[in-house]
């Protein structure tokens, strides 16, 4: 039973950082007290620190700011995407090719400024780009299309969330390249038909070009 | 100024020196304030006496006690010391005509 309750400890002590985790399993094994209490102990302290995160505004920029509308925006641009594909013969090969680089990189910048502008509340932005793609799959219906094609911008986003949880910056120079690219991208491809708003996809590009450090990677 | 529990957490600190770690301050508070303090409560405040440059930690060595796990090290900076210093001296400064006080004061001259 004290091994079941143990395990319970140490798969909560997941949710810290490497070193705290080592540190406050050492403290609860010294102090020898009940696993359920060990369990509630912890329970508290991973709720202090997400609460604290929640007191600036990055994982709220990240999760309703980004994460929740751009997953919106992307499905919307993944399905005009797939069905410029399905009727390929009526527009020209280079807008589609130039319409796919464009949705993989709102995408992948979208994800990398989810990542870089707070990694400790990515659940809580991978939740807030999860829910309206559960709500809107259930609701996908276009006979011609699978509705795997509203999830076209998904790999490019975790892609995006990958690198910008790893890596620790982009170089300021290279920020403003992509944040100029990408601008250019949407001038050329973005097509007519979408909503205005659709604009707001490259914010996160410009996000990162204004947050890159110059001695970062 | 400090809070109540960041200055018992800095003053268990200094007065454990070299064998001031998280779960000793922990064991420290609780046999001062009679009160069972969390392990929440202690990392956070650790955390932000850290942040605010009060304390420094560090992992320390591990135990057989502890399952072979390192300790988390804190020690007190020269600002944390100061910092706890200020509040004493407010504490026993706005305390001096306090009923317990001057009760305390009487009983032990």
């Amino acid at each position: 039973m004290r091994d079941a309750g143990w395990r319970a400890v140490e798969l909560a002590a997941q949710l810290l950082d490497r070193c705290e985790s080592e540190a406050v399993l050492g403290d609860l094994e010294e102090a020898g007290g009940s696993p359920w209490r060990n369990l509630l102990d912890i329970s508290g302290l991973i709720v202090r620190q997400q609460a604290l995160l929640w007191k600036s505004w990055r994982p709220w920029l990240a999760s309703f700011g980004l994460a929740l509308p751009a997953s919106l925006m992307l499905m919307g641009f993944s399905l005009s995407v797939s069905l410029a594909y399905r009727h390929a013969g009526e527009i020209a090969m280079p807008l589609l090719a130039g319409r796919m680089v464009l949705l993989a990189a709102w995408s992948w910048t979208g994800g990398y400024a989810v990542a870089a502008m707070s990694k400790r509340t990515l659940w809580m932005s991978i939740v807030s780009c999860c829910l309206p793609c559960l709500f809107c799959l259930a609701r996908f219906r276009v006979p011609s299309l699978p509705s795997a094609c509203l999830l076209l911008f998904l790999p490019a986003a975790i892609w995006g969330v990958w690198q910008g949880s790893r890596l620790s910056g982009i170089k300021t120079r290279t920020a403003i390249l992509l944040a100029t690219a990408v601008t250019l991208l949407t001038l050329l491809f973005m097509g007519e038909g979408l909503p205005a708003t659709t604009w707001m996809l490259i914010w996160p590009a410009w996000y990162l070009a204004a947050t890159a450090e110059s001695n970062t990677l | 100024m400090l809070g109540e529990f960041e200055y018992l957490l800095i003053s268990a600190a200094s007065g454990l020196g070299d064998q001031a770690y998280s779960g000793a301050i922990q064991r420290e508070i609780a046999a001062a304030t009679g009160r069972r303090c969390s392990i929440g409560a202690l990392y956070t405040t650790i955390d932000r006496l850290e942040s605010k440059g009060l304390v420094k930690t560090w992992m320390g060595e591990a135990t057989a006690q502890r399952g072979g796990r390192a300790k988390r090290m804190v020690r007190v900076t020269a600002k944390g010391v100061q910092a706890a210093k200020s509040f004493y001296d407010a504490v026993t400064g706005i305390s001096r005509g306090a009923q317990w006080a001057v009760k305390d004061a009487g009983g032990t001259s």
